[in-house]
Order: C-alpha cells, then sequence, then structure tokens
C-alpha cells in the first residue's frame, strides 16, 4: 500500500503523516469521552461497558 | 489517505462494537445488576454510599457519584434508565470506544508502513489487546461495582502509562527487532508491574466471589473478541474502501 501511496505522488508522505496524526487525535479524543472522562453524565452512561472493558471507573 | 483511514475504522469500530455489545449484555452486564444489588444491600441507601459504611477506607463504586454530586448541590445525577436505555448506553460507549480504538489501530498500521491486510491489523489487532486489554488487567483486574479500590486518578494513571508501556515494547520487539530493541522492549513490558499498580484496601464483600472471577474472565475474553474483530474488520475495511474508491487511481497509473 504504501509502495503505491509513495510511486503515485511524493506528496501522500506528507498526506500519509497527517493522516495519521488526525486519526491519532480523534482516537485518543474518542477514548477519553468514553473511557476517563470524570464527567459524572459520561460515566454513568458509559458505565457498565468502563467496567466491561477495564477502564479504571468509580 | 485521511478518508480511507477514517472511513476503515468506522467500519471496524462498528463491527467491533456489535460483537462486544453482544457479548457484554450476555456476559457482564447481568453480573454487573447482580453485584449492584449487594452494592446498595451493603449500604443504607444510594444517597449514604459510602457514608454509612463503617471502614471509612472502602471506596464503594458509587460513592464516586455522590462526590461528584456535591458539585452540583447534592443533585441526582443524570444516569440511563434501567433496561433498555441502559443497555443501548452501554452500546453507545462501546461503539465510541471502538471507533476511537480502531483510529489507534489505523494510525499506528500506517505509521509502521505496514501492507495493511485483515491478517496484519489482525496481528496489531491482537497487541492492542495485549497492551489495553490483558497488561493492564495484571495490575488492575477487571472489577465488579462495589469493589473496594484505590483513588480513581493514580489507577487511570497506571492503566495509561500501562498501555503505552507494553505497546512501545510489543512495538520494539515485534516490529524493531534487533538485540538492543528487544532489551529495552522487555523492559518496558516488566517495568509498570515492578512499579505496581496502585492497590486499594483488601475488604471482604458479602458478593459471592464467584462473581468477581466470572466477570474478570468474561470482561477479557469480551476484550479479545472486540479486538480481533477490530483488527479483522480494519484490514478488510482498508481494503474494501479502496475497492470503490481507489480503483480509478490504480487504473489510471497502469494505463
Amino acid at each position: 500500500m504504501v509502495a503505491i501511496t509513495r510511486s503515485l505522488s511524493p506528496a501522500l508522505v506528507g498526506e500519509r503523516l497527517s493522516a495519521v496524526l488526525l486519526a491519532a487525535t480523534l482516537g485518543v479524543g474518542l477514548l477519553f469521552v468514553s473511557g476517563f472522562a470524570p464527567v459524572v453524565a459520561l460515566h454513568n452512561a458509559a458505565h457498565d461497558w468502563r467496567h466491561s472493558a477495564n477502564f479504571p471507573c468509580h | 489517505m485521511t478518508k480511507r483511514l477514517l472511513a476503515a475504522a468506522l467500519v471496524a469500530g462498528f463491527l467491533a462494537a456489535c460483537v462486544a455489545s453482544v457479548l457484554q449484555f450476555a456476559l457482564t452486564s447481568p453480573l454487573i445488576l447482580a453485584a449492584e444489588k449487594y452494592e446498595t444491600a451493603e449500604t443504607a441507601g444510594p444517597a449514604l454510599a459510602g457514608r454509612a459504611l463503617s471502614n471509612p477506607l472502602i471506596v464503594l463504586a458509587h460513592a464516586g457519584h455522590d462526590q461528584a454530586g456535591h458539585d452540583h448541590g447534592g443533585e441526582p445525577q443524570w444516569q440511563p434508565a434501567p433496561g433498555l436505555p441502559r443497555l443501548a448506553f452501554t452500546a453507545l460507549a462501546t461503539l465510541v470506544s471502538g471507533v476511537g480504538y480502531a483510529l489507534l489501530l489505523g494510525a499506528v498500521l500506517v505509521a509502521t508502513g505496514r501492507t495493511v491486510t485483515p491478517g496484519e491489523a489482525l496481528k496489531f489487532g491482537i497487541g492492542g489487546f495485549l497492551a489495553a486489554g490483558l497488561a493492564p488487567a495484571i495490575g488492575l483486574p477487571p472489577e465488579l461495582p462495589g469493589i473496594a479500590a484505590a483513588g480513581l486518578e493514580s489507577r487511570q494513571l497506571w492503566w495509561v502509562a500501562t498501555a503505552l508501556a507494553t505497546a512501545a515494547g510489543l512495538y520494539l520487539i515485534a516490529i524493531r527487532r534487533g538485540p538492543a530493541a528487544i532489551g529495552i522492549g522487555l523492559a518496558l513490558l516488566v517495568a509498570p508491574h515492578v512499579w505496581g499498580a496502585p492497590h486499594g484496601p483488601e475488604e471482604i464483600s458479602a458478593m459471592p466471589p464467584v462473581f468477581a472471577a466470572q466477570f474478570a474472565a468474561r470482561s477479557l475474553a469480551i476484550g479479545f473478541a472486540f479486538w480481533a474483530v477490530l483488527g479483522l474488520a480494519f484490514g478488510w475495511a482498508w481494503g474494501a474502501v479502496a475497492g470503490r474508491t481507489g480503483h480509478p487511481v490504480r487504473s489510471g497509473v497502469a494505463a
């Protein structure tokens, strides 16, 4: 995959970096909201999942 | 590539969340409900949780709600209604985490420059299970509500540090290779457990121990299924997304 994109355009190296950074930032944000956020309503909504997924809860 | 990564992560997160949600409803949610009965039976009532206990060191599961409630003048905090709404919010939280983990999985796969296939993504998914599921569970086993535990922030910090150290260790051992990388990798795998997870007071609960044992085993099993589906689905979706949007580009290059 990487070899193909590089052969298409050298600019894709930069695009690869931005894709990785965007995905990582979004991923960490979603995990924080669902697994770690101390907001009580978020905690209560995600309570059973936090226990099942072994996120520290309470 | 950004769109492809985001699309594949959405598909993989959705599929993994579907599987994990069904497994949770069948395996862990009934245990959580059973544990909450013991939890409320042990206290004089939800409003008094954590205060009506003879031992002030016990941090009961829902005592945290009351502490947080002080910020809002002791108003009852919103929580999903029992039954279907609660299951729906559990599934929603699973979906949000699923997409989040899938984005991180995709970011790591792309960053390491691997050819993304279902098999390769499955290997990384199993790595994700080891880093975010199994390794933290060694120090902080999956807990039912109502089990005494150390302070939340210290446990969250140890959890995140352990997941990151394990992921970095696996990367060094499995991808970097080389004697120095393997040595540092092994040290990273072991370090969080030598440091030690924060532990709460050891208390005897009225809840049958078999509940806690079943919950820990089932939680890890669900975690493995979740990560395996996440990896396989990400690899599949990565190819499927390209099949729809990437074909004209490739044929154009070939021509």
